[in-house]
C-alpha cells in the first residue's frame, strides 16, 4: 500500500491547510508550517488506523513528524 | 492579607528551601524574595505608583514568576502577555490595560519606547519591605478572546485568586514536601494554581520544558526524573500522554495529583490514564477565567464510561452555583468570580445586582447532584483549551483585501475539542494562503482557521442572519 498520497492528503488538508498540496514540499518543516501538539497526535491516531502500523512512544519526537518525507520514514520503518 | 502573605511567610519559615526550579536552574525562597524585592524597587525607581497596571513580557518560568510576584510585591497588578502572539495584538493589551511599565528582557522593542521599560536582566537581588496592600486591589488581568472582536481584560482582586488557591491548597493538601509541574503560561488562570497554591504552601515549582509537550513519552520520564507530585493542565496534554507516554514502562509513584481543566476530557482518555496511574489522585476542574475554578469533579474511576462526559461536579472556592431554569445556563456567585472587565483604563462590572455571573455554559444536574457541562449557549468554542470568541476572528478576516463577507464556526476535532473553520465570499484573485500569513500577523496561532472554504454567498435565515447551522455542513 502506497502510504504518500493519504498521508499528504490528511496532512496537508487536515492538520496544515495548504492551498495547493500539489507543491507543497515534502522536506518542508511541518512545525514551522503550524502543525502542533495536538495535531502531532491526530496523525499518529491516523496513521495507525490507517496503515495498520504501532508507533512506539518513545519515537514520538518533533523529529519524527517534521516533514513528510520525515513522517514517511518514520511510518515505514515500523511496517516492515 | 494578600496573595504574598503566605509566601513571605514560607521565605521566613524556610529560606533554604527550593521554590522554583528547572532543569538548569534553582532558587531558593530566600533568593526569590531577593528577587522581588529587586523588581519591586525597579518598578518604585521607575516613577510607578502602587495599583498601576505593569505589562510582563516574558516567557514562563523563574524569571517571569520572580518579575510577576515583584509586580504584586510594588502593590501593581500584573498584565502577562503571550510574548509569542503577534505584535499588534500585545500592543493593544498595553494599551487597553493603561500599563504604567512593560518589565521584559533585553533592550526594549522599538514599538515600546514610548514606554517605562524595566530589563529583567539588569537587575541585582535587593532586600526590601513590602507593605501588604490587603486583598482588594487587583492583582491580575488576564485578557482572553473577546465577543466585541477584540481581547477583554479578566479583572482578578488578590482576594479573587487567594479564594481559589487557598481552596486548592486545602483541598489537595499541599505542604513543602511537593513539587509541582508547571507548564500553564502566565495568561491562562491555570498558573494561579501553580504559583500562589504551591508558594503559599511551601511546595516548589518544576517548570516543564515547553518541547515536553509534543514528546509524550520524555514527559513522563521528566515527571518520573524530577519526582513531581502535582500538575495541573489541560486535557489535551494529559490525552497525549495517556496514548503515547509509554506509561506502561514509566510508572509515576511520587505523583499524588493530576488535575485538569479548560476543556473536555475525553472519558476514554482519561481511564486509560487512571488505569496507568492506579496511585494518583484526579480532579475535574471547571470554570471560565472570571469564574476560576467554581465547580469541581474529583474522578471516580468506577464511574467512568466509555462516551459518558465526565461531570463538572459540586462547588468548589466556596462559591454559590445555580441553573437558570428557563436555558439551562449556569450561574455563579461567590468570592473567586473578577471584579469585571478591564476595558480602556477602567473596570466595568459583570454580575447582576445580586453578583450573579452568568457563565453562558449549559448545564444541567445529575441524579448524584453533579453539575454536568452539555456546551455553549453562544457562539464561543474552546480550540486546545484556549477561548475563542467566532467575531474576534471573523473581524480580522474581514478586513484583509479581497475579502466580502466571513463567517467563522467551530468544527468538531477528536483531539482539539474544536477548531476555527472559516467560510469566505471573496474576490477572484484572493489567495488562502496569502489570507493565511497576513492573518498569522494579526492573531495567535490557535485563532487562525484551520479550515477554509470559499463560497459565493454565505446562506441566510429568513430573517437576514447568517445561518451557521448550515455552515457546518460545508465541513462535513
Amino acid at each position: 500500500m502506497e502510504i504518500r498520497t493519504p498521508l499528504r492528503q490528511f496532512v496537508l488538508t487536515e492538520l496544515i491547510y495548504c492551498d495547493d498540496i500539489n507543491v507543497f514540499d515534502d522536506d518542508e518543516d511541518l512545525l514551522e508550517a503550524g502543525l502542533d501538539s495536538m495535531g502531532i497526535m491526530r496523525l499518529i491516531m491516523f496513521a495507525e488506523r490507517e496503515f495498520k502500523v504501532t508507533l512506539p512512544d518513545t519515537e514520538v519526537e518533533p523529529d519524527s513528524v517534521r516533514s513528510i518525507n520525515a513522517l514517511i520514514g518514520w511510518i515505514e520503518e515500523h511496517r516492515k | 492579607m494578600n496573595l504574598l502573605t503566605a509566601i513571605l511567610q514560607q521565605v521566613e519559615e524556610y529560606p533554604d528551601a527550593v521554590a522554583l526550579q528547572d532543569d538548569t536552574h534553582e532558587l531558593s525562597y530566600q533568593s526569590l524574595a531577593l528577587k522581588i524585592g529587586a523588581v519591586c524597587l525597579a518598578i518604585r525607581k521607575a516613577g510607578v505608583t502602587p495599583e498601576s497596571r505593569i505589562a510582563l513580557a516574558m516567557d514562563r518560568g523563574i524569571d517571569a514568576t520572580c518579575a510577576l510576584l515583584g509586580i504584586l510585591a510594588a502593590g501593581c497588578c500584573y498584565v502577562p502577555l503571550d510574548i509569542n502572539s503577534p505584535e499588534q495584538r500585545q500592543q493593544f493589551i498595553v494599551e487597553d490595560a493603561q500599563a504604567a511599565g512593560i518589565i521584559g528582557t533585553g533592550q526594549c522593542p522599538s514599538r515600546w519606547s514610548n514606554c517605562n521599560w524595566i530589563d529583567f536582566n539588569t537587575l541585582t537581588e535587593h532586600d526590601c519591605q513590602f507593605p501588604d496592600t490587603g486583598s482588594t486591589p487587583l492583582a491580575a488581568i488576564l485578557y482572553t478572546s473577546g465577543s466585541t472582536g477584540q481581547p477583554k481584560g479578566v479583572a482578578l482582586s488578590h482576594r479573587a485568586i487567594l479564594a481559589f488557591t487557598q481552596w486548592a491548597t486545602h483541598l489537595l493538601a499541599l505542604n513543602s514536601k511537593d513539587r509541582i509541574a508547571s507548564l500553564a503560561p502566565l495568561y491562562f488562570d491555570l498558573s494561579t494554581f501553580d504559583i500562589f497554591s504551591s508558594l503559599a504552601a511551601g511546595a516548589s515549582i518544576d517548570f516543564v520544558p515547553k518541547q515536553l509537550a509534543m514528546a509524550p513519552s520524555r514527559l513522563s520520564a521528566w515527571l518520573a526524573e524530577r519526582n513531581i507530585t502535582g500538575f495541573y493542565t489541560v486535557p489535551s496534554v494529559l490525552g497525549f500522554m495517556a496514548l503515547k507516554g509509554n506509561l506502561a514502562e514509566t510508572p509515576l509513584p511520587a505523583l499524588r495529583v493530576l488535575l485538569f481543566a479548560g476543556e473536555v476530557f475525553q472519558t476514554e482518555q482519561l481511564k486509560r490514564l487512571v488505569e496507568f496511574l492506579p496511585q494518583t489522585r484526579f480532579y475535574n476542574f471547571y470554570g471560565p477565567t472570571e469564574t476560576n475554578v467554581c465547580l469541581y469533579w474529583p474522578v471516580d474511576a468506577e464511574r467512568l464510561v466509555d462516551l459518558k462526559p465526565i461531570p463538572i461536579g459540586k462547588p468548589a472556592s466556596q462559591n454559590q452555583v445555580k441553573m437558570n431554569p428557563d436555558n439551562g445556563e449556569l450561574l455563579v456567585k461567590g468570592p473567586t468570580v473578577m471584579n469585571g472587565y478591564w476595558n480602556e483604563g477602567r473596570l466595568h462590572p459583570a454580575t447582576d445586582d445580586d453578583g450573579w455571573y452568568a457563565t453562558g455554559d449549559q448545564v444541567s444536574i445529575n441524579n448524584h447532584g453533579e453539575y454536568c457541562y452539555h456546551g455553549r449557549l453562544d457562539r464561543m468554542m474552546k480550540c486546545s483549551g484556549y477561548r475563542v470568541e467566532p467575531v474576534e476572528i471573523e473581524r480580522a478576516i474581514q478586513n484583509l483585501d479581497g475579502v466580502q463577507m466571513c463567517a467563522v464556526i467551530g468544527i468538531h476535532d477528536e483531539t482539539a475539542g474544536q477548531r476555527p473553520a472559516a467560510v469566505i465570499v471573496a474576490n477572484t484573485e484572493c489567495s488562502i494562503q496569502n489570507l493565511r500569513k497576513t492573518l498569522a500577523t494579526l492573531l495567535p496561532a490557535y485563532m487562525i482557521p484551520s479550515r477554509w472554504k470559499t463560497v459565493p454567498a454565505l446562506p441566510l435565515m429568513a430573517n437576514g442572519k447568517i445561518d451557521y447551522s448550515a455552515l457546518d455542513n460545508l465541513f462535513a
